[in-house]
């Protein structure tokens, strides 16, 4: 019981003072008194106290002198300021320097004071929940990212040695496999690792800093062209890159951003389309660089598409495989380096996303 | 097929499956006769300390994992720095992982020692092509 109680440091120079608010206030809370900021302060090392009280005119150092002294040291304990005359300089500077939640009038009512006291103590309270809770909310965080990355590597570490063995099954032509199976395996395997890639992905755009370093637009369309092209060896790409001026920006992110489009603007064709077309552009700014990723897929059903850079967020109507976290990954690396996205379709015509970065080349050094 | 008489092996993993599937990849692939294999660095690191009263030490390629229990690929390598070099200048670390961590990969590309960083499953043109070429050099 004792433990709950509202800890109370009341510092006046008048005896009677300290007396008079001992007695009125006992029984409710539990009460330490000095006569001197300096005796104040002695107490303070010893004793946690939840509420300050002190009275402004003092010898030696004033009531808000002494708050401003202590306010570094001791952030936490509510502050309360008493004082003989309604001077309204005197509280105007106690607020501003002393950080002093509330002023009392001398002499004080009782009710007011009780009053004051118990508003103090709640706010308080609450400060200290949010401060516990803060800390508690970046540890489960901390948790949660490292939880994400050992766990990827775990899952992939064995996933990688059954790839190993159907690479020397075939090696050593040990299996006779006349039905493909194997085959199958494999397949199962590499859409169980892209998920995973998209994990680590994810991950490392929500912890890794943001770094900038040169970009050259042609030189990575061109590597993340390279790495879809089997997938659909009938997709015609078209590259336009304007680049007149240097770019610098997140190499690692935005590497994520058109590696995820340009996979979606492969995977997601009309499989009876002719000439199935992926058109990529670069305009690239002092300012900005702004981009094109452009399909005649399959486009995206407009009630949908405010949904599509949600998480998990999956189309219902196409049958294609997808994990549904490559565009909130987008978004998300997108949001690390301050760069927008805009998005067109018509069902059944084609996609069109439009991206802006931001060129952080310092063109005056 | 690279033709190094003596050349040797050491693989270095925790996983059983990738060191038998490393082994019989260097078969197949006729690298080298001699493979030793094992799960455990400090195990390797000993190993290799035991050369040191051999009056030559032969031509060695150290396929070496990143991650380990106990001790990783990296306290590998700052371990073995500390060796002879009548030790040291007969070996070359090509480091072998699943990793796709920045980190790694760019802690293993900054190491002298380091060859290459191979990523798992390892292809043999890539390992046959990546040995051979250690020794095309010398």
């Amino acid at each position: 019981m004792k433990e709950n109680r509202i800890r109370i440091l009341y510092i006046d120079d008048e005896i009677h003072n300290l007396n008079a608010f001992k007695a009125s206030f006992r029984r409710s809370y539990e009460i330490y008194t000095a006569n001197s900021a300096q005796e104040g302060k002695q107490l303070l090392k010893s004793i946690d106290v939840h509420i300050i009280i002190a009275d402004q005119k003092m010898p030696v150092s004033t009531g808000v002198e002494f708050f401003n002294e202590i306010k570094d040291t001791l952030p936490d304990p509510m502050r309360i300021l008493l004082t003989g005359y309604t001077d309204v300089e005197d509280i105007i500077d106690a607020i501003n320097k002393g950080h002093i939640y509330s002023y009392i009038k001398k002499p004080w009512d009782e009710h007011e004071l009780q009053r004051t006291i118990n508003n103090a103590y709640e706010i308080y309270t609450t400060r200290r929940q949010l401060k516990e809770k803060i800390i508690e909310l970046e540890k489960i965080n901390d948790e949660l990212n490292r939880f994400i990355y050992s766990t990827s590597h775990d899952l992939r570490s064995p996933l990688m040695s059954v790839l190993g063995i159907i690479n020397l099954s075939r090696l050593d032509n040990s299996v006779t496999d006349p039905n493909g199976y194997i085959n199958m395996i494999e397949t199962c395997i590499q859409k169980l690792d892209g998920f995973i890639q998209k994990i680590i992905e994810y991950y490392r755009n929500s912890r890794l800093d943001v770094e900038y370093e040169k970009i050259d637009f042609n030189h990575l369309i061109n590597d993340c062209i390279s790495s879809f092209k089997h997938q659909n060896t009938s997709i015609k790409f078209q590259v336009d890159v304007e680049q007149p001026v240097d770019f610098k920006g997140d190499t690692f992110r935005i590497s994520v951003i058109l590696n995820n489009l340009i996979s979606n603007a492969v995977k997601y064709q009309k499989p009876d389309e002719t000439h199935p077309m992926v058109q990529l552009s670069v305009k690239v700014e002092p300012h900005k660089a702004t981009m094109f990723i452009i399909d005649n897929g399959i486009g995206i059903l407009s009630e949908h598409l405010n949904n599509i850079f949600k998480m998990f967020f999956r189309s219902k109507n196409n049958n294609k495989p997808g994990s549904g976290i490559g565009l909130y990954i987008v978004k998300e690396a997108l949001n690390k380096i301050g760069g927008t996205i805009n998005v067109e379709s018509k069902y059944g015509e084609g996609t069109q996303f439009e991206i802006s970065i931001p060129n952080r080349n310092d063109f005056d050094t | 097929m690279i033709s190094i008489p003596d050349l040797r092996i050491i693989l270095i993993d925790d996983n059983e499956v990738d060191l038998m599937l490393h082994e019989k990849l260097i078969s197949i692939q006729q690298i080298s006769r001699t493979v030793l294999s094992f799960n455990n660095a400090n195990k390797a690191l000993e190993f290799l300390s035991s050369n040191i009263s051999l009056p030559r030490i032969p031509p060695t390629v150290i396929l070496l994992d990143i991650q380990m229990p106990e001790m990783d690929g990296f306290e590998f390598l700052e371990a073995f720095h500390s060796y002879p070099s009548k030790i040291k200048s007969q070996c070359h670390v090509i480091m072998v992982s699943s990793s796709l961590d920045y980190g790694d990969i760019s802690r293993t590309h900054a190491n002298p020692i380091v060859v290459k960083l191979l990523k798992k499953p390892l292809m043999a043109s890539e390992l046959t092509s990546t040995i051979a070429g250690i020794f095309r050099n010398e």
